[in-house]
């Protein structure tokens, strides 16, 4: 167990840029979980604080040591893959002692680490099976074992779920969350899937193209994404945004104003007059009940049924979409003509740099 | 759901059915009999006659296979073609092919540069023309005028120079490795291409499990491509009993000095078409080759019973 600082890594190929000056702290004992779109960058920073790849810049410490010239074995890491990388030739067994034997364990401390991690994942019965002969989600568990039996200060997985199909995922999910219960461990973890992040993180830390937008825990993402690129990136369906500008300022108020929604006072200090804004609220969060500081008027489009709630695609006066969700009695037919309201907490407002504009809504 | 195939036919005209077959296996099936199956047959047929003076021919059984083992006129020769030949494939085995692994594992290791260049040079010898290697060769190590003896002395060891291809007891096992020169790219390549089908992601395991390069290819590539180190065995056993060409190009079909470079392939060649005073004998020239025949057919069957089965093809 340690903790794992990174500080100004950069990772170029060529003239690609794939990593641009990543600083992360990450606590002894913390679920971090990276996030963002495809070649984004998360592998190259996984595989880089595995050893894997090289630095082209910057330190990156385990355990307050710096490890930038440390071979993977040397760093104290455990790595799942995502393709599993079992030995094909080697039962469970020599799968899971076999990197123990270059690292000099005594073959009885092996055996002992061997038996612990098969009780903890229900391996017992699959020691002398070959990879070839197991399940996909029973390879995932041995791929698991051998990272356990290393005891590593630090757990790196990547996308260690997307080979398997949607209920063993969630099962597995839940095992590691157990796990990392259970070993108290520092774990990085690489997901596409938002609801694996959600679950599991600690904290998560939104990639785009090899920048970190931000790091935080996931409600925090949640309710106040910190730019435009994490708003639109965390929830689904996705953040509706409209395009806005200042209208007016008086007393610690901005007046934003734009197509296709009701003006409103934002009480910020922040803002001048004729600012452009972008104003974001999430699908789950227009209602049509109670009047809110934020109303929204258009024709639904289509109406997609899903059981407990409903998503309204509805076309806004300026020929725009946007996409609400509704839940039982108020659901709309299509062509009716129908406002959405949204609570002040709920409104988020970026401005011209994409950014958060603070407000006393936040506190 | 689709018809199975066995329902499908079951439903067929007779006739059809036939037709059917016809056109799809009768071309097959007629050029490899014609090519393959044909000469294999006639070459037995024949080495069960012999022929008299006159030019007519008469079934005598085994006898031809009788004097070939048995007269010691035969038997000799045949005993040091067949021992050569062992010796000829030990060179191979020993020499070619663990050069050719570890010239894969070589080229495969990550961050290599000019990989293409050295891929093409190593797999240039095979593709020239075995006239032209032997005669290079021959060239080369020529003690008149060949570069072998100069080269040697401009680094001081003009000592131990020697006309390998003249002397008895070097000439094969120089032949040998002329063979191993010209061919080193076949098992390199093959090799080359199994290491490749090894994913990143399993030397990236084992990368963090504390293997350095050389433990990588020892205990993870290496057993991953046996299957392929086998098949390259096969065919190094297939080609060297039916080797001929280099000896020949090299040493003429009296595959000298005093026969010690002589293979089943050049005795086969002087018994069948003859060679100077020696008259070309057809009939024993088909026992010659049937008995090479058995010979690699009683090789690939140990073969396979005995290594094949055992071994396992890797899914990745
Ligand atoms: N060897 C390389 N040479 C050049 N570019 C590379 C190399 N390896 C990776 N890249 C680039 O680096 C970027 C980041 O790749 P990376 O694999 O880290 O993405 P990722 O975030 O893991 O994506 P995914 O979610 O699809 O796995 C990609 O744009 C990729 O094209
Ligand atoms: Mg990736």
């Amino acid at each position: 167990m340690a903790n794992l600082r990174i500080e100004h890594l950069n990772k170029r190929y060529g003239a690609t840029t794939v990593l641009n000056d990543v600083n992360l702290k990450i606590e002894d004992g913390e679920f971090v979980v990276l996030v963002g779109p495809s070649g984004c960058g998360k592998s190259t920073l996984l595989r880089m604080i595995a050893g894997l790849d090289g630095a082209s810049g910057g330190d990156i410490h385990i355990a307050g040591k710096p490890v930038n010239t440390l071979a993977p074995a040397e760093r104290g890491i455990a790595m799942v893959f995502q393709s599993y990388a079992l030995y094909p030739h080697m039962n469970v067994r020599k799968n899971m002692t076999f990197g123990l034997k270059f690292t000099g364990v005594p073959p009885a401390e092996r055996e002992r680490r061997v038996a612990e991690a098969a009780r903890m994942l229900r391996l017992e019965e699959l020691l002398e099976r070959y990879p070839r002969d197991l399940s996909g989600g029973q390879r995932q568990r041995v791929a698991i074992g051998r990272a356990i039996v290393r005891e590593p200060a630090v757990f790196l997985f990547d996308e260690p779920l997307s080979n398997l199909d949607a209920a063993l995922r969630v099962s597995t999910r839940v095992e590691i969350a157990n796990l990392h219960r259970l070993l108290k461990s520092t774990i990085v973890y690489v997901t596409h899937d938002q609801v694996e992040a959600m679950t599991l993180a600690d904290r998560i830390v939104v990639m785009n193209k090899g920048c970190i937008e931000q790091v935080g825990r996931p409600l925090d993402l949640y309710y106040a994404p910190a730019n435009l690129f994490v708003a639109g990136f965390i929830g689904s369906p996705a953040m509706n945004f409209f395009e806005a500008k200042v209208g007016s300022v008086e007393g610690g108020c901005a007046r934003v104003a734009g197509p296709g929604f009701r003006s409103f006072d934002l009480p910020t200090a922040s803002l001048r007059v004729g600012d452009t804004l972008t104003v974001g609220v999430r699908p789950e969060h227009l209602g049509r009940g109670e009047d809110g500081p934020f109303a929204v008027e258009g024709v639904v489009e289509l109406v997609e049924r899903l059981g407990e709630s409903s998503f309204a695609y509805v076309r806004r006066a300026d020929d725009r979409l946007f996409v609400a969700e509704v839940r039982g009695r108020q659901t709309p037919m299509p062509g009716e003509r129908a406002t959405f309201f949204a609570a002040a907490r709920d409104v988020h407002v970026f401005d011209a740099a994409s950014l958060r504009v603070s407000t006393q809504n936040d506190a | 759901m689709p018809e199975s195939v066995s329902n499908i036919t079951a439903q067929m005209p007779r006739a059809k059915l036939a037709g059917l077959l016809l056109f799809f296996l009768g071309p097959a099936v007629a050029i490899y009999s014609l090519f393959s199956i044909y000469p294999l047959v006639a070459t037995m047929a024949l080495s069960t006659y012999t022929s008299d003076p006159s030019g007519g021919r008469h079934f005598v059984g085994l006898a031809n296979f009788q004097t070939l083992l048995g007269d010691a006129l035969w038997s000799k020769p045949f005993w040091n073609a067949f021992g050569n030949n062992l010796i000829f494939f030990a060179v191979h085995m020993c020499v070619q092919n663990p050069i050719g692994i570890a010239l894969a594992g070589l080229l495969s290791l990550p961050g290599l540069r000019l990989k293409g260049f050295y891929r093409t040079v190593m797999f240039l010898p095979t593709m020239l023309s075995v006239v032209i290697v032997g005669f290079s060769w021959n060239l080369i190590l020529s003690p008149l005028w060949g570069v072998a003896s100069g080269a040697l002395k401009a680094v001081g060891l003009g000592s131990l120079f020697a006309p390998w291809l003249g002397l008895e007891s070097s000439a094969l096992v120089t032949l040998s490795l002329i063979s191993v020169w010209q061919f080193v790219g076949i098992p390199m390549m093959l090799i080359y291409a199994a290491l490749l089908n090894i994913p990143d992601e399993l030397i990236d395991a084992a990368r963090v499990d504390g293997l350095g390069h050389f433990r990588i290819f020892f205990h993870i590539k290496l057993p991953l491509v046996l299957p392929t180190i086998s098949l390259v065995s096969v065919l190094t056993f297939v080609a060297n009993f039916n080797a001929f060409d280099l000896i020949y190009s090299v040493k003429g079909a009296l595959a000298g000095p005093n026969f010690a470079t002589d293979i089943l392939g050049t005795f086969f060649y002087r018994t069948f078409f003859g060679n100077q005073l020696q008259l070309g004998n057809p009939t024993m020239g088909s026992a010659v080759a049937t008995v090479m025949f058995f010979i690699i057919l009683v090789g690939l069957c140990l073969y396979l019973f005995l290594v094949q089965r055992r071994i396992r093809r890797f899914a990745f």
